[in-house]
């Protein structure tokens, strides 16, 4: 059983998941992140499910995306923030020593809120994670990751004529699947998403909404959203943060149906946000 | 109200055409400095050449016949080749008689064309106890005159030609045998005490090893010092320390560097005077803020998106640099490089310090010979009594002047074909 | 030799690479099984032979000039007490000259000779027992790492690291180089001033640095009153500026409020010519073009004017800043927020009354920032006061007479043929020090004015 702290408010409940189904493959434990003098998440604890997509929610500024790059400790490279706490990958602390943070990565994927493809070729930006973790070198195991990479993120029909073409030429929906494609190219066992959608048009969002669903059970995904429908439509669980804490989290259908607190479904019900 | 009205639109003109008399002023000295350049220097691509006929006495030059190698190149180093170009000139004035007249006679031609003489009978020696016509080069009093620098109308005591002298060059001239060329010694040939036989080729070797020094050294230092200070360096007083230092070092002035050079690098460190390598050395020091600065600004310039692709996938820090940054920061390096690297070409002052100031005719063939560099070269030329040697100086300055260009156009263009592209 | 040891190191570090590489990868069935990508473990054996063996070399190009000297005098028999430092001196540059080869005419002096074939032979020496340490470190560090190759050994974290402890000392270069100015200056300037008292130095009114060869001659004292100096570069500078400040401040203003895109297109590449000119021609301009015609013109209207007058010097000292002045006025002028000139257009000013009365005061701290950076660079300005102005020191504030300074005197004191422990080469030093604090205090404040400016309007 997992208990987010008390605050003055509200206990915060979690619900009791039936343990066949309960695998956390990430867990964050009483997790506070500062950004200099703010204190931008509040002893959060939450888990991430094996072969699950978590979504959280919660309005601007909450904190939800500075949680999300704990995961794979891309806070590391700004000196201002501070990551008290503990989280885990398979049971194993990700900020032991022992662990490399490169390493760590490989494994933590991430894709960013505005598509950021490298100005290279569509070929280069998915062999480079693996060229660089030694996955494959040149030649035809690395065209055959290449490929499968590119046919899992549904971009190879589009793409497969024009691999030596600059990845910045692609349309905007096409940049955030190669992302994607980058980012599973590596074979990562938890893929980070950070309002994958929020630069997209509503066509493109679709498309990505559709490939998170497909990749779902292969790889456990964490995606942080405004968009409370896409929340509803691709997640299994969710979480709702304000103001640096963490609310309320559950089964996706609960939290949107019957929300325990009372924050939680004033947002959901759109009063505030 | 109206009357305050036309007195302020008044005003308003006279501050607009302040304005525009500043630019116009500003813009009118660099016309006037440079015509005034190509006034001058534009002669110093032509030679004016004599007409002789000059026969190659053997017994002047001695029996090349049964002599090999070594011997052979003493006997046409020992010739007297002075010999062969006064009976020349005395064939071409029969009537010239007397030591003193003969000399000045003799002073109508360049004394490089000695040599030019023994090269020709080296590479031919079937020329020899023949008679040539050969276009020798004249002396520089001559190659003035010829290019209208020497005044006809003043004393004689005032003139370095005498009357006489005068009287053989028109007499040349009459006959067709004095005619104007393109100066190729000029671009090929090194320094010289005679302006007629001086050339900028051993100050622009000296020029292009010396840069060669100074970008070798500036560039990747000054590289990893801005790779190091936008991607690495924690924010604390040391880092603001560097960054202070380093303003500071694009300010400080040129001929400091030259003292600093001086001191450490010729008298600590014992390296060789007037060479390249001590003269690159200095430079590589005062162009280095210049870099680190430009590639500052090219690397702040990447994108942060792509700095956390690549984090995302796992890179590391060295490798995000080495894999993403550089690349897509190196066209704005290599403008700013271009540019310190072109301020280096013209810098004089710091080289002055070091000793490449010296008179070198030798084209330096290493770092560590003894060398000048373009803007020395005009210093120098510059300071010398000759007349000749005033056209020499505004060539040598079109001479730097086209590379310095050159270089100004190449980071134009490399930073108009690279601009951004994500 | 030095190149032959450097060039052999570096032809083993390359081989250290290879055999670094392959000796990891025949450890494991897959390279993915390596903690490194391979050329890691490469970069790693071959550090450990680069770092050693260049340490070795770097300490013996230090110390080599030295120990050589000093063993070459010991050997050389001469008596070292019996002569002086100048005299040593001069016989180790002797004894230099011939071992390079480079001076074949030299007095038939037998110890001279003797000491130059000594100088050799140990010099040869030497670099064979260096190239000898040199391998033996390199050989070490390469056997040290080859041995510790495995393939859970983190190379990458290791090579990283070496890497950025590289960035790292680059980076305080910078830092090196100011401390370097200081100290050689420091150092020459202190043992000036053990000969002339500082006092005499910075108060003094009369320079005449000429010493005389022997104590016996006439004014073998010299005397180094540097004020006539510092006034003959204040007097320069400030025609400089006279001719660049309002140049430079209008021409901006031109460029950024009246010119049409066409005038710009034009106007402002032509700027930038005029900065790219070289120092060097426009000494010579200065000197051939404008000297002479001040002076005619001064003897038209029944002046009479120093063919190396100030004037020439500081007039076109000025135009060579006036790029500098305008360009960075220009940055000031458009770091002013627009919405501040249209609320002073919005009241009905004209655009000449907005810039005098809103913009310049706004960009006031720009402005100054550009005036001082502009003064230092005229003050450290070398070529066209060597070429233009004069070498007398003369004190005086008639523009039209010649004066010297501070960079024209360390020119003409550090070139030629001088011994270097003279009071005469040592004050040049002193000059230069002068020259770099003042520089120095100005750049300083530049850039606390400019810092200032940029917090008012970030």
């Amino acid at each position: 059983m997992l208990l987010a702290p008390s605050d003055s408010e509200a206990e915060v409940i979690v619900p009791e998941p039936s343990t066949e189904e309960f695998r956390p493959k990430m867990n964050a434990t009483a997790v506070d992140v500062y950004y200099g003098d703010t204190h931008a998440v509040k002893k959060v604890d939450l888990p991430i499910l094996e072969g699950d997509v978590t979504a959280l929610i919660g309005p601007s500024g909450c904190g939800k995306s500075t949680l999300l790059r704990c995961f794979n400790r891309m806070n590391d490279a700004i000196a201002a923030c501070r990551v008290e706490g503990e989280i885990t990958l398979e049971g194993r602390s990700i900020f032991d020593a022992e662990i490399d943070v490169v390493e760590l990565r490989a494994r933590v994927g991430m894709v960013f809120q505005k598509p950021n493809p490298f100005p290279k070729s569509v070929y280069d930006n998915v062999a480079y994670g693996p060229r660089i973790h030694g996955i494959a070198r040149k030649g035809p195991e690395m065209d055959a990751i290449v490929a499968s990479s590119l046919e899992r993120a549904g971009l190879w029909q589009e793409v497969k004529d024009r691999l030596q073409e600059s990845g910045t030429a692609l349309s905007g929906g096409q940049q955030q699947r190669l992302c994607i494609a980058r980012a599973i190219a590596v074979d990562p066992e938890v893929i980070l998403m950070d309002e994958p959608c929020s630069a997209l048009d509503p066509i493109a969002t679709a498309k990505i909404e559709e490939l998170i669903c497909e990749l779902r059970g292969r790889f456990a995904i964490a995606i942080v959203t405004h968009n409370m429908q896409q929340a509803a439509r691709v997640s299994q669980r969710t979480a709702f943060f304000h103001l640096g804490e963490l609310v309320e989290y559950g089964r996706t259908e609960d939290i949107f149906t019957n929300p325990v607190q009372e924050r939680t479904r004033d947002y959901i019900t759109g009063r505030y946000g | 109200m109206q009357a305050r009205l036309t007195g302020r639109n008044a005003a308003e003109l006279r501050f607009r055409l302040y304005g525009l008399f500043a630019i116009g002023a500003a813009i009118a000295t660099l016309g006037v400095l440079l015509f005034s350049i190509v006034g001058k220097g534009y002669t110093a691509f032509v030679q004016t050449e004599i007409l002789l006929d000059v026969r190659f006495d053997a017994a002047a030059i001695g029996d090349l016949e049964d002599l090999e190698g070594e011997g052979r190149r003493a006997a046409l180093q020992r010739a007297d080749y002075g010999a062969l170009l006064r009976e020349s000139l005395r064939e071409q004035f029969p009537d010239v008689e007397g030591r003193t007249a003969i000399r000045s006679l003799t002073a109508l031609v360049s004394t490089g064309a000695r040599a030019m003489l023994r090269e020709k009978i080296a590479d031919d020696p079937a020329l020899l106890d023949r008679s040539v016509p050969l276009w020798l080069t004249a002396d520089d009093e001559v190659d003035m005159l010829m290019k209208g620098q020497i005044a006809r109308d003043v004393p004689e005591s005032e003139r370095r030609l005498s009357d006489v002298q005068l009287a053989w060059v028109d007499a040349l001239e009459a006959e067709g045998r004095i005619r104007t060329v393109f100066n190729r010694t000029f671009l090929t040939a090194g320094d010289s005490r005679e302006p007629e036989l001086a050339g900028v080729w051993g100050a622009l070797v000296g020029s292009f090893l010396t840069l060669a020094v100074a970008l070798g050294v500036s560039f990747p230092i000054g590289v990893l010092t801005a790779v190091y200070l936008e991607e690495f360096a924690p924010k604390n007083r040391w880092t603001d320390l560097v960054e202070v230092n380093i303003n500071n070092l694009a300010a400080v002035p040129s001929i400091v560097y030259g003292l600093l050079g001086l001191a450490v690098f010729l008298n600590i460190l014992q390296l060789p005077r007037s060479a390249p390598l001590v003269g690159g050395l200095t430079l590589a020091l005062m162009t280095l803020p210049t870099i680190i600065i430009a590639a500052r600004s090219a690397i702040l310039g990447v994108p942060p998106s792509i700095r956390e692709a690549a984090r995302g996938v796992g890179a590391s820090p060295l490798q995000v640099v080495a894999h993403h940054v550089l690349p897509l920061a190196l066209p704005g390096i290599l403008t700013g490089t271009i540019i310190g690297m072109a301020r280096a070409l013209g810098e004089t002052a710091p080289l002055l310090m070091v000793g490449m100031v010296a008179f070198i005719v030798d084209v330096p063939g290493s770092l560590t010979d003894a060398a000048t560099v373009l803007p020395v070269q005009i210093f120098l030329w510059a300071d010398s009594p000759e007349r000749g040697f005033v056209e020499k100086v505004s060539g040598a300055i079109l001479v730097l002047m086209t590379f310095l260009l050159l270089m100004n156009a190449g980071a134009i263009v490399m930073r108009q074909k690279f601009e951004k592209r994500w | 030799m030095i190149t032959f040891a450097l060039s052999m190191l570096l032809l083993a570090t390359g081989a250290s690479f290879v055999l670094g590489r392959r000796r990891v990868l025949a450890m494991v069935e897959r390279p993915v099984d390596l903690q490194s990508l391979p050329g890691y473990y490469g970069w790693y054996t071959a550090l450990w032979c680069l770092v050693p063996g260049f340490v070795v070399v770097l300490g013996w190009m230090g110390s080599a000039p030295w120990l050589l000297e000093g063993a070459t005098l010991n050997a050389s028999g001469i008596d070292l007490a019996s002569r002086s430092e100048a005299e040593i001196s001069l016989f180790m540059n002797n004894v230099k000259n011939l071992a390079s080869g480079s001076i074949p005419s030299l007095p038939d002096d037998p110890a001279l000779l003797a000491a130059a074939e000594r100088y050799i032979e140990l010099r040869g020496r030497g670099a064979a027992i260096a190239s000898g340490f040199v391998a033996l470190f390199a050989a070490a560090g390469f056997s040290y790492a080859f041995r510790r190759l495995r393939p859970n050994l983190a190379a990458r974290n290791d090579v990283e690291r070496v890497l950025r402890l590289t960035l790292m000392a680059c980076s305080t270069l910078a830092v090196v180089i100011t401390f370097g100015i200081v100290f050689s200056l420091l150092a020459e300037t202190l043992q000036f001033f053990n000969r002339v008292s500082p006092i005499e130095f910075l108060f003094g009114t009369h320079w005449s640095p000429q010493t005389a060869l022997r104590v016996d001659q006439v004014g073998s004292s010299g005397s180094f009153g540097a004020v006539p100096i510092f006034t003959g570069t204040l007097l320069i500078t400030a025609i400089a500026m006279l001719v660049a400040v309002p140049i430079g401040l209008l021409s901006a203003i031109y460029m950024g409020f009246y010119a049409s895109r066409r005038v710009r297109a034009v106007a402002k590449p032509l700027l930038e010519v005029l900065a790219g000119v070289p120092t060097v021609v426009y000494g010579f301009f200065a000197a051939l073009a404008v000297g002479p015609v001040l002076r005619d013109v001064g003897s038209a209207i029944g002046l009479s004017v120093a063919s190396e007058s100030a004037l020439a010097a500081g007039l076109i000292m000025g135009v060579m800043i006036i790029p500098f002045v305008s360009s960075l006025s220009d940055d000031a002028i458009a770091a002013v927020p627009d919405a501040m000139r249209n609320g002073s257009l919005g009241l009905g000013a004209t655009e000449s009354e907005t810039i005098r009365s809103v913009i310049l005061p706004a960009a006031l701290p720009g402005i100054v920032n550009a005036f001082l950076l502009a003064a230092s660079r005229a003050i450290g300005e070398t070529m066209i006061v060597v070429m233009a102005a004069g070498l007398a020191a003369n004190l005086t504030a008639n523009p039209l007479e010649a004066v010297t300074t501070v960079t024209v005197q360390i020119v003409t004191l550090l070139t030629g043929d001088q011994e270097f422990d003279s009071a005469k080469t040592l004050s040049a030093f002193a000059l230069g020090l002068v020259l770099f604090f003042v520089t120095l205090c100005l750049n300083l404040i530049a850039l606390a004015v400019v810092r200032r400016f940029r917090e008012e309007y970030e």
